[in-house]
């Protein structure tokens, strides 16, 4: 919570304290921002594998964002960001040699007749 | 680790109220989290789990397939290949035939991104004891929550009755629309995983907006109020936002790719 604070002075009971809100909308501006790139991408560019690696690199930004900031994990302790990222990062070993495999079936699947 | 938990001796039964704060005495949090909140961390991991396999699952069924290799603008529907989103996504509300490739999905994908923001705005006035700040930001994030379900209701519809051109299908007939044996977009299996993929995502979305519908009586009953904390606010929020978080993986694979 350090980082996102409110104001220090002590407050009187029943008072409430300002709201603190401008990382929040920064936050929000950046998602739009990412957002917005990937339609540039979209419509100005063939699609490819370089497109698609951009997309993933922006997609991966945005949760970074997400889970960091509105999910507040980047300001939790070491030990809770490594339980989370260690089996997530197992799993994009998963998903990349599922789809490496797909492509390797289709393949075959397609010259199988020919 | 040498802390030692030691009994009470029978005689000073006083001390017996006093708080033990040895490591496996209880009340200690791991991580500086609550039960709570762990849990849900958890959770949300193993949920994780399962929107990786669906997304494996869409990998890797379509890499197994054909892909369209011609120009863009002289593609065409076929079951041989897979399609190219933005000719299945084209359509808006009200506007008929218009071509607005994905148009409808960038407005739903800002509509989630915005709920995500009010709902840290519930959780911050959560943190500030703010009870009228929360119904507020409550208010807001169940709104944009049931307009991106009446939304997704809306493509799902649009979905299911097609463009009016339809497709010729193997057998000669001309076929609209989708359903989970046939579809004028593509492969069968293309249908499938939007109807899966999306409806899985829309379920959690629907349970999300149940739960915040949940919050707010709560705090306008006062029950966080008199609980002298909000952390089932940040609870509820860890969810929303990781529904918001599989929507960015789902818009990117699905839609994007």
């Amino acid at each position: 919570m350090a980082s996102h604070a409110t104001t220090e002075h002590a407050l009187a009971p029943g008072e409430i304290a300002k709201p603190n809100t401008a990382w929040i909308w920064r936050v929000f501006g950046i998602l739009v921002g990412i957002t917005a790139v990937e339609f540039v991408f979209v419509f100005l560019m063939h699609p490819s594998t370089l497109r698609n690696s951009i997309f993933i690199v922006l997609t991966i930004m945005k949760a970074f964002f997400i889970v960091g900031e509105f999910m507040h994990l980047k300001h939790e302790t070491k030990g809770l960001i490594w339980t989370i990222l260690v089996p997530v990062a197992l799993l994009v070993w998963l998903l990349v040699a599922l789809i490496t495999e797909g492509s390797f079936i289709g393949e075959v699947l397609q010259n199988m007749f020919k | 680790m040498a802390q030692s938990t030691t009994l009470p001796h029978p005689a000073a039964s006083a001390t017996q109220d006093a708080p033990r704060t040895g490591n496996w005495d209880g009340g200690n949090e791991p991580f500086k989290a609550s039960y709570g909140k762990l849990m849900m961390w958890f959770f949300l991991l193993s949920d994780a789990f399962t929107f990786a396999a669906f997304l494996t699952t869409y990998g890797m069924i379509r890499h197994k397939h054909e892909v369209f290799t011609g120009e863009a603008k002289d593609f065409v529907f076929s079951t041989r290949w897979w399609p190219i989103p933005d000719h299945v996504f084209n359509a808006f509300p009200g506007m008929g035939e218009a071509n607005v490739p994905l148009g409808f999905v960038a407005l739903m994908t800002m509509i989630l991104i915005l709920s995500s923001v009010t709902m840290v705005l519930a959780v911050e006035a959560g943190h500030r004891m703010d009870k009228a700040d929360v119904q507020k930001w409550l208010l807001w994030t169940i709104l944009f929550g049931a307009t991106f379900l009446g939304s997704q209701a809306w493509e799902w519809s649009h979905f299911i009755h097609g463009h009016s051109e339809g497709t010729v299908m193997a057998d000669g007939t001309v076929f609209h629309g989708a359903n989970l044996a046939m579809n004028q977009y593509g492969p069968v299996l293309f249908a499938d995983l939007f109807f899966f993929i999306t409806g899985f995502h829309g379920t959690h979305v629907f349970s999300g907006v149940c739960l915040l519908i949940w919050c707010f009586i709560a705090t306008t009953n006062g029950t966080f109020e008199k609980r002298g904390h909000y952390e089932m606010i940040e609870k509820i929020g860890l969810y929303w936002h990781f529904v918001d978080l599989v929507w960015v993986f789902v818009f990117t694979f699905f839609y994007l790719v």
